[in-house]
């Protein structure tokens, strides 16, 4: 099979997926108790408010009917009409994917600086001090719920210190990067950004760094010990090029590849991070629309979430099989 | 957030400014004292751009001028800016600063002019407001009749425009006219409560400015009469707002109003410890110490209109004898759960009516607790040994889960009963208590109930009456009461009806009746405002201080 070939198999079972996870999605509405004619109407609405409701939604039809409609609007790119919130739900969701994109890149950022040094340290120095520490850290990147660590951040940082926002979102990257040739001082305008992003980027970012950071060493070790190294070594090449140049780069393989699949997570996980720090992304309207029963905005946001896990699965997919052809034979 | 020299404020804006050619910097960080403003609202794009931007150096030229910033923090935004369009607290607060009713209320509930400055009964009892000369939309029109009758009808009539959540607010409206600066509104009968009913509903829009518009843009934008009008919409996120300069009772203190939402309390009271805003809503009473204990920001509560009771179906065993319900009051330390649940923010009741609404009765004293009595009653109920389910939303009201435990165990430890504790997600527990057929509805239930009205029918009638939409009773006796009510036109007599109604509630002991549930706040020392017993938010009464 040739790779194009992988490519569109693949793209063709996304489309299965994404069509799986729309059907899962609208399906929710129904097995969830609770009507969403009860978000809009008072308690003490009459019955025939309540009807008069229902049908101005829509939800007097039977179900297979409102399931063709959502599919069939959903192929002309409209994602349905919030009743909670009087907007367009495509409107809504895009208007909070970016933020939610930046929190998870940012977040990645952090995860990166970190665990990559972290990891390396850790395996050349196998069982010092540094190696238990780092194993520390990550032992406890991984327990710690990442809500617990965003107040926590936000108790100390941000109320007690001072130096952080506490919750919201300042300017945003474009802003930043606006700056650069815009009116606006650059630098001021990035400092902003960080007192907004900087903690509930941590926050989000700290279990996948630990992560990252158990990975890298893991295979720095094992990169370590092969023959390669050991030639190398007899060589007489210095210790430094061996372990940044060589065995860091065949470890960062793996560690790449997870880093694409997590990113899917991290945007799907963001949900509590950004209820911690109000941070105006999907999440937070994920969050918002369970709480105001808006199932319009919460369908289309879990559509995105799932569609947006499976582009990057797919995509990782076709970049570690042309990295690695043996993944298309198998 | 006003402008005062703030340390915590200043020492976050040196940080920002660390980097900025000295001058400019400098010149940010005193005029950023005003720009706690910055922070005032926590959860926005602009006030970041305002960080990074040239205007600040403005902001910094003028440093020390009087710009009175504030921000709220709910916990939750607005579902669209439509003001009839929605039957919430939070929407009703972010649009309310911008769209105003005929009449309005003060603090305490009192029923105040709003856009009408005069209001009577005619004859037939419908009606009648005269309008006050000079209010202008925020688009510079000016408020005519017409769109006060077009307003009325879009609510109350299905076919115009909308099916608005609020049909039923402003009572049995028939028909709405207009003469000369002045309308006309007219009900299926006598409508006793009407000024009530329009003190707290009935947002007036202007005509043209609906009819043009489509749904999404009406909900995006605003053009009301009220003392704000919006400069930024940010759906989900901040709503903006700068005086109305042409308001008809003069332009609010306040110079740029911002609110916002975040869903944790815990991030709401440190958004306001760390100054980023100064007003925020419904403090857990777990937190009420370290606001106060804070320099920053004090508490300020008041005794909302809601009540919180248990409700006891009347046609099932074993809440269909009147001794078991009354055992059942006796069975529960409401005192106790106040204190130690909720930390003093609530107050005894013993009757559907709160204190200070139409219909109070003074005379009725609270059930005591007395787990003794309490058996007895049970045994002479005849239902000794009896188990029961109490079903609790989760996180609805002020600790309502707590609450709910609390009185769940000590009905468990009466000798005779036993209670188990059913903890519901809320919006599947309407849907059961508000089951069309009473035979469907929860025997025995957490609910608390908010009174915007000021008026006792307004939970009587609807909670306690056989036809009322949420009802768990049918007492021919109180039917009769808040029948004679609704039609009784001497407004002291029909007081005279509603305490007696009250005290036929007390005795049938329907409810356990537990409190009336505080709203706390949180406020920024910077400020002096007092909150309002409807939950309403009006940032235009607040002062710098």
């Amino acid at each position: 099979m040739s790779l194009g070939r992988f490519a569109l198999k693949r793209s063709l079972q996304g489309i299965g997926v994404v069509w799986g996870v729309v059907t899962v999605v609208f399906a929710l509405r129904f097995v969830t108790p609770g009507s969403p004619i009860n978000a809009v109407a008072p308690l003490d609405a009459s019955q025939e408010t309540r009807q008069a409701i229902a049908a101005e939604l829509g939800l007097d039809q039977p179900l297979y009917v409102q399931y063709g409609q959502y599919i069939f609007d959903l192929l002309r790119g409209d994602m349905g009409f919030s009743y909670i919130k009087g907007q367009d739900v495509a409107t809504l969701v895009f208007g909070r994917l970016p933020a939610t994109v930046e929190l998870a890149l940012a977040a990645s950022v952090v995860a990166i600086v970190l665990a990559i040094p972290l990891g390396v340290i850790s395996a050349t120095r196998r069982n010092e001090p540094v190696d238990y520490g780092a194993t520390l850290l990550s032992l406890g990147g991984i327990s710690t719920p990442n809500f617990w660590l965003g107040i926590m951040l936000i108790l100390v940082f941000a109320v007690e210190f001072n130096i952080f926002n506490t919750s919201g979102r300042g300017v945003t990257v474009v802003d930043v990067a606006l700056s650069v040739v815009g009116p606006e001082p650059v630098f001021g305008t990035l400092l902003t950004w960080l007192a907004y992003i900087t903690l509930p980027a941590i926050a989000l970012g700290t279990y996948f760094m630990a992560l990252i950071t158990r990975l890298t060493r893991s295979g720095m070790l094992d990169e370590l010990s092969k023959g390669y190294v050991q030639a190398a070594r007899a060589k007489g090449l210095p210790q430094t090029l061996i372990r940044y140049k060589h065995a860091l780069r065949n470890t960062l393989i793996p560690v790449i590849t997870v880093l694409g699949l997590q990113l899917g997570t991290l945007i799907g996980g963001a949900v509590i991070t950004e209820a911690v720090f109000s941070w105006p992304g999907l999440g937070s309207l994920v969050i918002d629309s369970i709480n105001t029963r808006d199932w319009p905005t919460l369908q289309g946001s879990l559509i995105v979430i799932g569609t947006s896990f499976v582009l990057v699965n797919i995509l990782v997919d076709v970049v570690y099989a042309y990295l690695d052809p043996e993944v298309i034979t198998d | 957030m006003p402008t005062d020299n703030d340390d915590h404020v200043d020492r976050r804006t040196v940080l920002k400014y660390a980097g900025t050619a000295g001058a400019v910097g400098l010149a940010g960080c005193s005029g950023n004292g005003g720009d706690g403003g910055d922070g005032s609202d926590g959860s926005d794009g602009e006030d970041g751009m305002d960080g990074g931007d040239g205007s600040d150096g403005e902001d910094g030229s003028d440093g020390g001028d009087d710009t009175f910033e504030l921000g709220v923090t709910m916990g939750q935004m607005d579902s669209g800016l439509d003001p009839q369009d929605h039957a919430e607290t939070n929407t009703e607060i972010i649009t309310g600063q911008m769209y105003e009713g005929l009449l309005d209320r003060d603090k305490e509930g009192g029923i105040i002019a709003g856009l009408a400055n005069e209001w009577e009964r005619t004859d037939d009892g419908s009606v009648r407001f005269m309008l006050r000369d000079g209010v202008t939309f925020h688009n510079g029109d000016d408020l005519t009749a017409e769109d006060v009758r077009f307003s009325i009808r879009r609510i109350v009539f299905n076919d115009v425009g909308i099916v608005s959540p609020q049909t039923n607010d402003l009572g049995p409206v028939s028909e709405v006219t207009t003469g000369d600066g002045e309308v006309t509104v007219s009900f299926e009968g006598y409508n006793p409560i009407a000024f009530q009913l329009f003190a707290t509903n009935g947002d007036i829009m202007q005509q043209s400015w609906v009819e043009e518009n489509g749904t999404d843009y009406i909900n995006r934008n605003a053009n009301g009469t009220g003392p704000f009008r919006l400069t930024e919409y940010q759906s989900g996120n901040v709503v903006r707002y700068g005086p109305n300069e042409d308001y008809w009772d003069g332009a609010p203190a306040v110079d740029e109003l911002s609110m916002s939402a975040s869903s944790e309390s815990s991030t709401r009271v440190n958004q306001l410890l760390a100054e980023e805003t100064d007003i925020v809503t419904n403090v857990p009473p777990n937190e009420v110490s370290r606001v106060n204990s804070s320099d920053v920001a004090t508490i300020n509560s008041v005794a909302s209109a809601r009540i919180i009771f248990l409700q006891m179906r009347y046609d099932v065993e074993p809440f269909s004898s009147q001794q078991f319900r009354q055992a059942m009051n006796h069975a529960v330390d409401v005192e106790s759960i106040i204190e130690n649940v909720l930390n003093g923010f609530g107050n005894l009741t013993a009757q559907p009516t709160l204190e200070g609404h139409v219909g109070y009765n003074p005379d009725i004293d609270p059930y005591p607790y007395d787990p003794d009595e309490a058996e007895r009653l049970v045994e002479e109920s005849g239902h000794a040994g009896v188990e029961i389910t109490l079903q609790t939303p989760i996180g609805r009201y002020l600790r309502d889960v707590e609450i709910a435990q609390a009185a769940a165990n000590q009905i468990d430890s009466l000798s005779n009963v036993s209670c188990e504790l059913q903890q519901r997600e809320f919006s599947s527990l309407v849907q059961d208590v508000t089951a069309p057929n009473i035979e469907d509805r929860p025997h025995f239930t957490l609910l608390g109930w908010g009174n915007a009205e000021f008026d006792g029918s307004q939970t009587l009638t609807p909670l306690l009456s056989s036809e009322g939409a949420l009802t768990i009773l049918k007492n021919d006796e109180l039917d009769g009461l808040l029948e004679e009510a609704e039609s009784t036109r001497d407004p002291d007599e029909r007081v005279d009806i509603l305490q007696e109604a009250n005290q036929l509630a007390h005795d049938l002991a329907p409810w356990v009746f537990m409190h009336q549930q505080f709203s706390v706040y949180g406020v920024s020392s910077d400020i002096s405002w007092e909150p309002r017993a409807d939950e309403f938010i009006d940032p235009d009464t607040a002062t710098q201080q």
